[in-house]
């Protein structure tokens, strides 16, 4: 007993504490009025926030401290209104636009925000009046109403459909969920009129949409008619007897129809005449139908009276007339394989079965008549459609009939000519031509009558034969299409041949395509011919079958590596084209488009590179300049054989005939003046006197002819030393003796002691050449000891070599000499003892020498800069240059005076000369 | 009584009922309660006849549908159990005036009406599986509804008759389910006879 009474104490202390701690925690300090607002937009709203009084006396609140949010957004208080002590109201403009929800909060002691109390504002529209209401009964009972609820409400609501007659309210169709804007009505009864409208409610109101009065059989359409069936007649083939029953509790009295019909195959429907099907009934027998033809029938009904509407159309049934005889022959050709010997032919007959509108029935056999040559008529029934039989050369008639179960056809006559005839009479302006999916042919009828006109078309390809197809057209036929299966983009090859009673006219073809397309590829263009500005382009005719239509056109485009591309339009028939102006040396890229009327197709690309030269033209330059040059060669040789003497002169000069020579007389006495006229002009100035100079007459020695390898030996010597630049003797150089120090090169102590002191002057004077008889010769020498005056210094007065090793006779060198000559003035006095010790002690290194002085001959001929300045240099310096040249001028003087005068060539003879005197050689 | 009254309720005009009284109340034409739900429209002569040609295409129908659903002996012995002996049926004078023959086909409707209430409920309990005969009867009913409704109209809108004494069947609820039977096909059986008559008279 105790442990129970604690266990109620217990029990009521929980409760308590329960009760204490969840009332006080939960029991708001207020709420808002309205709790559970709706709404409408645009609309304004006025919520108000009533503190609770306990709330109020123990925080010490007041109606002035309430805040109001809408979410979290502060509603500012120029639309509070405060009631009283405990309430204040807001107003809100459009809540709409604010949203939800919206809260009552209070500051408490000033400063902290406490939620009083918030609602959920729901926004949405009132119903709109329904509008468009309309019924239709389905059947005898079932009534469907539909109408247009209006515009979202975004609220519940709810559309009833109500109904009465003048004395009873019937009951509300209620659409089922998520449906507003039709019901059903299980059952409603006919010829009563009624009232029926649409109430929508939602909790911002209700709202009835305008009555409609009826009687429910004026809206109603009936169940079409159902077990429909088709019967046929054996007795009459074009009739079809069509059966149905009418819908279940028809709530008429009386029905009317309509009955349409149509061949299977067909898509229009044929309407049987209204006024034939006004009244109820429940079969129908249709007329004037094919023989031997399905038709398909529908049904529908209505009230007689026109009240409501017409049925659905009920479900179609078909049946099949009855067969009659075929109501056309058949179409009927044939070809002849003449390749049969003695006097035969094969015959290939062929028809074509008999369209299910014409045969009227199931083809049952093929019947063929045949009539003619030496045999009695031919008869043969058969089920396939061709026929092959060997006849003779004679004509035929072939006739040929179709049966059926109830008859055969009339016959189908071909005139088969013998073999001798000649076809003629062809039918004119053949055109062929697509339309509408089918490949059309129109034709002129020739002008002698035609039974009939055969048509034969096949593919024509280039890798098929030519398998025909055919079809027969009657005699009034212009126009007409192939009735076969025909692929589009591919040439089909079309003869029409009219056929006359004594047989086939002459055959007349076209071509054409059922739909072109652009051809399965481009042509493959290659160059014919490439030139500098220009290339020849060729290509091949597509095949047939990639041309996929009547090639219109090509066209070219063609491109350089980085230039545009340009396009060059060409006609179909061409098979070349010259693409210019192109540029020479360039790289192109060619491809070739071919078009039909639906589009083209790019063949491969291909590249051709212009030459740099035309062709001939490296010829046209070549040849001129080799002709040139060939010419120049030419005329140079002439030249030179023209002045071979002035040649040879210069490059082989005439030596004199040391077997001729003679010691000359030493004659201190002999005046040299006299006998050199030449020196005379050189000298003008004759600074010379006789007294000056002492002439040493030399004898030459006639029996020491110079052996000829020693004067070869003799000559390279020579040559070597004019190289070294070291000259004397006849026709001396001009540099030798500008040169000082070389006159006694051969003996340096001594020159040194010459220059320095006195140097003995001598002049050789020849004593005689070649017959020449010199009134003296003799070598004079100053005995003067006066230094030598610049005017005295020049070659000509400087003749005399002391030494063997400077030999003389370097006239044919005397352009080398000169060029040699300015290089030794360019060197200084030193380089021309180092020279001449070179030419006498070491004369391996002359070649040597020889070349590099060429070569530095030749630089300086190419360059001439460096030579020519270090030239000017010299010559600026002491007034040389000037006079050398002028040397050289009169050595040319010299020697053509002395050819002038003495009738020949005047050459030298190289000479050593020793010490002391001149040898002879 | 329960289910009379749910058979009798739908009637709009309902007058004192008493057994074998067949003289109409008299007419007060001015009587608002010829005020109805709204105004009554259509040409009410033309829908009267459609809805007896109904009721009269649809009776022999109905009739087999309840004789078959009842099984036998209804079926063997159709001429003794379903003969048209009804002897409270209210009569009806096919030779009298258009208003006569109205008031006297509201009654016989009326009288009907309230019958085929019965039978449903009874066949409902009976035979719930006679669809086509729970069917029927609810269309006969319906039409029934319908016919009365355009009669109160006619009466009311050119004979300004406001109330016809109408007279109803026995309740059947108390019956033993042979009898309930009987009485039904008694009643089709009379329905099937009288409303071809009635069908002729308009």
């Amino acid at each position: 007993m105790l442990a129970l009474w604690t266990w109620i104490v217990q029990a009521l202390f929980i409760f308590l504490i329960v009760d204490s701690v969840g009332g006080g925690l939960l029991k708001p300090c207020g709420h808002i009025v309205p709790e559970s607002p709706v709404v409408a937009p645009n609309t304004t709203f006025t919520a108000i926030c009533v503190l609770d009084e306990e709330c109020l006396s123990e925080h010490h609140l007041n109606a002035n401290q309430i805040l109001w949010k809408i979410k979290d957004t502060y509603v500012p208080k120029e639309q509070y209104t405060i009631l009283n002590k405990t309430a204040a109201s807001v107003t809100l403009e459009d809540v709409s636009s604010l949203g939800s929800p919206l809260t009552c909060n209070i500051l408490l002691y000033g400063q902290l925000e406490q939620n009083i109390y918030g609602i959920q504002i729901r926004v949405g529209w009132a119903p709109e009046k329904p509008k468009n209401l309309s019924c239709i009964v389905n059947g005898q009972s079932n009534m469907k109403c539909q109408w247009d609820p209006g515009k979202e409400t975004h609220l519940d609501t709810t559309y009833v459909l109500k109904s009465e007659w003048p004395t009873r309210q019937l009951t509300d169709c209620i659409p089922p969920p998520n449906v507003n804007n039709s019901c059903t009505v299980d059952m409603v009864v006919v010829y009563v009129n009624m009232d029926v409208w649409v109430v929508a409610t939602n909790v911002l109101g209700n709202v009835s949409s305008d009555r409609i009065n009826f009687d429910p059989i004026d809206i109603v359409q009936l169940l079409p008619p159902y077990n429909v069936t088709v019967s046929s007649s054996k007795a009459i083939s074009s009739i079809l007897k069509v059966s149905w029953t009418n819908p279940v509790d028809k709530p008429f009295e009386g029905l009317k129809y309509n009955i349409r019909y149509r061949t299977k195959d067909a898509s229009d429907w044929t309407l049987i005449p209204p006024e034939d099907t006004a009244s109820t009934r429940d079969s129908f027998t249709v007329q004037y139908l094919k023989p031997f033809t399905e038709y398909v029938f529908s049904i529908r009904c209505m009230n007689r009276e026109g009240r409501g509407f017409w049925s659905n159309w009920s479900a179609e049934s078909s049946g099949v007339t009855y067969e009659a005889k075929p109501s056309n022959a058949p179409s009927f050709w044939y070809s002849i394989d003449p390749s049969q010997g003695h006097g035969y032919r094969l015959l290939h007959l062929k028809w074509k079965t008999l369209p299910r509108s014409e045969a009227n029935g199931r083809i049952l056999h093929y019947e063929v008549i045949l009539r003619g040559g030496k045999t009695s008529n031919f008869s043969k029934s058969i089920n396939d459609t061709k026929l092959i039989l060997n006849i003779t050369n004679d004509p035929y008639v072939v006739s040929l009939k179709a049966h059926n179960i109830v008859g055969s056809s009339d016959p189908s006559t071909l005139t088969i000519p013998g073999r001798d005839f000649k076809a003629a009479h062809p039918i004119t302006n053949l055109k062929a031509f697509p339309k509408d999916n089918e490949l059309w042919v129109q034709w002129t009828p020739p002008n002698e009558p035609v039974n009939k006109y055969i048509l034969e078309w096949c593919v024509f390809s280039d890798n098929l034969p030519c398998t025909p197809d055919w079809q027969q057209e009657g005699s009034a036929t212009k126009l007409t299409y192939l009735r076969g299966n025909l692929m589009e983009s591919k040439c089909y090859l079309i003869t029409v041949i009219p056929v006359y009673d004594d047989g086939p006219g002459s055959p007349r073809s076209v071509k054409a395509y059922l739909k072109q397309a652009p051809p399965s590829r481009g042509p493959f263009v290659r160059t014919k011919k490439v030139g500098k500005n220009e290339a020849v382009l060729v290509w091949e005719h597509l095949p047939v079958d990639d041309q996929n239509g009547f090639i219109r056109n090509y066209t070219i485009f063609y491109r350089t590596s980085s230039g545009n591309e340009t396009a060059v339009h060409v006609n179909s028939s061409h098979t070349e084209y010259t693409l210019s102006p192109l540029t020479s040396d360039t790289l192109y890229m060619v491809r070739m488009a071919a078009y039909t009327d639906e589009g083209g197709k790019d063949g491969p690309e291909f590249t051709f590179t212009t030459p740099k030269f035309a062709q001939g033209e490296i010829e046209a330059i070549v040849v001129p300049v080799c002709l040139a040059f060939l010419l120049t060669t030419l005329l140079g040789v002439l030249l030179c054989f023209n002045k071979l003497d002035l040649i040879k002169k210069h490059i082989w000069p005439n030596v004199p005939d040391p077997s001729k020579s003679h010691i000359a007389q030493w004659s201190p006495h002999t005046p040299t003046r006299h006998n050199l006229h030449p020196k005379d002009q050189m000298y003008p100035e004759g600074n010379f006197t006789d007294t000056d100079v002492s002439v040493v007459e030399i004898e030459a020695n006639e029996k020491k002819p110079l052996p000829e390898d020693l004067k070869s030996l003799d000559l390279f010597k020579k040559e070597k030393i004019t190289t070294e630049g070291h000259s004397s003797g006849i026709g001396g150089s001009s540099c030798m003796s500008s040169s000082r120090p070389s006159i006694s090169s051969n003996d340096e102590s001594e020159s040194g002691q010459n220059t320095s002191s006195t140097v003995q002057y001598s002049t050789v004077v020849h004593s005689g050449y070649r017959h020449q008889l010199p009134s003296v010769q003799v070598f004079s020498r100053s005995e003067s000891t006066q230094p030598l005056l610049d005017s005295e210094e020049r070659p000509e007065d400087l003749q005399i070599v002391e030494n063997g090793g400077s030999g003389d006779g370097a006239s044919p060198r005397q352009q080398y000499f000169k060029q040699n000559c300015n290089q030794d003035e360019i060197s200084p006095d030193l380089s021309h003892f180092e020279r001449s010790k070179q030419v006498s002690s070491a004369n391996e290194e002359d070649f040597v020498r020889l070349k590099q002085q060429q070569m530095s001959d030749q630089r300086s001929q190419s360059s001439g800069s460096g030579p020519m300045k270090d030239f000017e240099d010299v010559s600026a310096a002491d007034n040389f240059g000037s006079s050398t040249e002028g040397q050289i001028q009169r050595f040319e003087t010299i020697g053509l005076e002395a050819a002038t005068e003495e009738g020949m060539p005047k050459s030298y003879l190289p000479q050593t000369v020793r010490q002391g005197g001149y040898v002879p050689q | 009584m329960k289910v009379l009254a749910a058979g009798v309720m739908p009637l709009l005009l309902v007058l004192h009922w008493k057994h074998g009284a067949g003289s109409p109340l008299p007419i007060t034409p001015d009587d608002p309660k010829c005020e109805m739900r709204h105004q009554c429209q259509g040409n009410l002569t033309f829908q009267i006849r459609n809805q007896l040609n109904q009721l009269n295409n649809s009776a022999p129908e109905l009739f087999t549908y309840y004789y078959k659903a009842q099984g036998d002996p209804f079926q063997t012995n159709l001429d003794k159990l379903c003969n048209p002996n009804v002897t409270d049926f209210p009569p009806f004078h096919a030779n009298g005036t258009d208003k006569e023959k109205l008031v006297e086909l509201y009654r016989i409707i009326a009288y009907l009406n309230a019958s085929l209430g019965n039978i449903t409920r009874d066949q409902r309990a009976l035979n719930p599986g006679a669809l086509p005969l729970l069917s029927q009867l609810n269309i006969t009913t319906a039409v029934m509804r319908g016919l009365l409704n355009n009669l109160t109209c006619r009466l009311c809108k050119k004979y300004h008759v406001a109330h016809v004494s109408v007279s109803y069947g026995p309740d059947t609820s108390t019956k033993d389910t042979f009898q309930k039977k009987k009485l039904g096909c008694h009643l089709l059986g009379k329905y099937k006879q009288v409303i071809s008559l009635v069908a002729q008279a308009f």
